[in-house]
């Protein structure tokens, strides 16, 4: 009994190490149209189409910017010029549907075509800003916060 | 008491119209038509929204909610609905009957998958294999997987690159025909292509 719990907790630790470089993939970038950037750890990168988008990534759009990412369980999330779009959680399991997803728009404008986890188990999805909380039942919305987060 | 409701009242209404629009949420129809339900939530008070174009400003926290149209949609946020990536596309493959073969018709499909998926930005190609009744969930889960990967097999052969192919096996979970367990039902047996 011993032996397989060390070797347990050592997988975890090198999951915790893992995890703070790469975070799992949520989705994928398929529009992209003028500055669009991912912040992940501190680096920044540019977001061109096929661009992933990661658990914990910061999406960022300048004034002339916009950006359409399809999540891996079919959300789609559209952010208009000067948007910051923080990707809290993502959890999907293709073969069962059940998952979590937490997106925080803290600026800017979002528009937002629920997926299969909304569909599953729409408790589990939530939307944010600064002020509001949205909870979805299999939807379409736009969401727009001028409250200037970060 | 009166006077306390009064003052209460106009507090209400001085925030409601002074302070600064700090949200805007419409709920939009769904793409066939039906509309879902989005709840918007301050940490005191929820506003549910079921209509189509219905809405809700937030102004010094407070809700209130609004009615759009998708006339003012159009013009506040077209830009922004023009950028929505593709909707995913699904098209549906089945085997003669007990074989891992396509059926005529499924296997004429395949060419378009390629140039289907070329045409998307970043495309991708889910392949989700589908079982009927018969057998165990955990054996149908292994079949259903092994169905998704003859077909992505069948595609990496008809020219899609093997990256841009998912293989997922949902076992007995999503039948197109509802039956009871141990149930034949040939058109439960399939392979969708979600292409995104």
């Amino acid at each position: 009994m011993r032996r397989p719990l060390v070797a347990l907790s050592m997988l975890v630790l090198c999951g915790v190490g893992f995890a703070g470089e790469v975070t799992p993939v949520a989705g994928l970038v398929k529009r992209s149209a003028g500055e669009v950037t991912v912040e992940r750890s501190g680096q920044l990168w540019a977001a061109l189409v096929g661009t992933a988008v990661h658990v914990g990534d910061r999406v960022r759009t300048g004034d002339d910017g916009s950006v359409g990412i399809t999540l891996a369980d079919d959300t789609l999330l559209t952010a208009g010029p000067r948007s910051t779009l923080l990707i809290s959680d993502f959890r999907f399991n293709p073969t069962t549907h059940e998952g979590s997803l937490m997106a925080t728009l803290l600026k800017g404008t979002l528009s937002v075509v629920t997926g299969l986890i909304a569909r599953q188990a729409p408790d589990n999805v939530r939307f944010r800003t600064p002020t509001v909380v949205l909870g979805v039942r299999g939807t379409e919305f736009i969401v727009e916060a001028r409250g200037g987060g970060e | 008491m009166s006077r306390s409701a009064i003052v209460l009242c106009l507090v209400g209404s001085c925030l409601g119209a002074c302070a600064r629009l700090t949200d805007h949420v419409v709920l939009l129809p769904g793409q066939s038509g039906r509309v879902g339900s989005l709840a918007v939530a301050t940490g005191s008070a929820e506003i549910v929204l079921s209509e189509a174009y219905s809405g809700v400003d937030v102004a010094g926290g407070q809700l209130k909610p609004v009615t759009t149209s998708a006339q003012m949609v159009r013009e506040a946020y077209g830009r922004l609905l023009d950028m929505q990536p593709a909707r995913p596309r699904v098209l549906v493959l089945h085997f003669e009957f007990g074989t891992n073969a396509l059926t005529a018709e499924s296997r004429a499909l395949l060419p378009r998958v390629r140039s289907e998926l070329l045409a998307l930005p970043a495309g991708e190609a889910v392949v989700i294999g589908h079982t009927d009744r018969v057998g165990s969930a955990d054996f149908n889960d292994r079949l259903s997987l092994q169905r998704a990967a003859v077909v992505r097999d069948l595609l990496v052969a008809a020219g899609v690159a093997r990256e841009a192919i998912s293989v997922v096996g949902r076992g007995e979970r999503q039948p197109v025909v509802i039956t009871a367990d141990e149930v034949a039902e040939p058109r439960n047996r399939r392979v969708e292509i979600k292409l995104r």
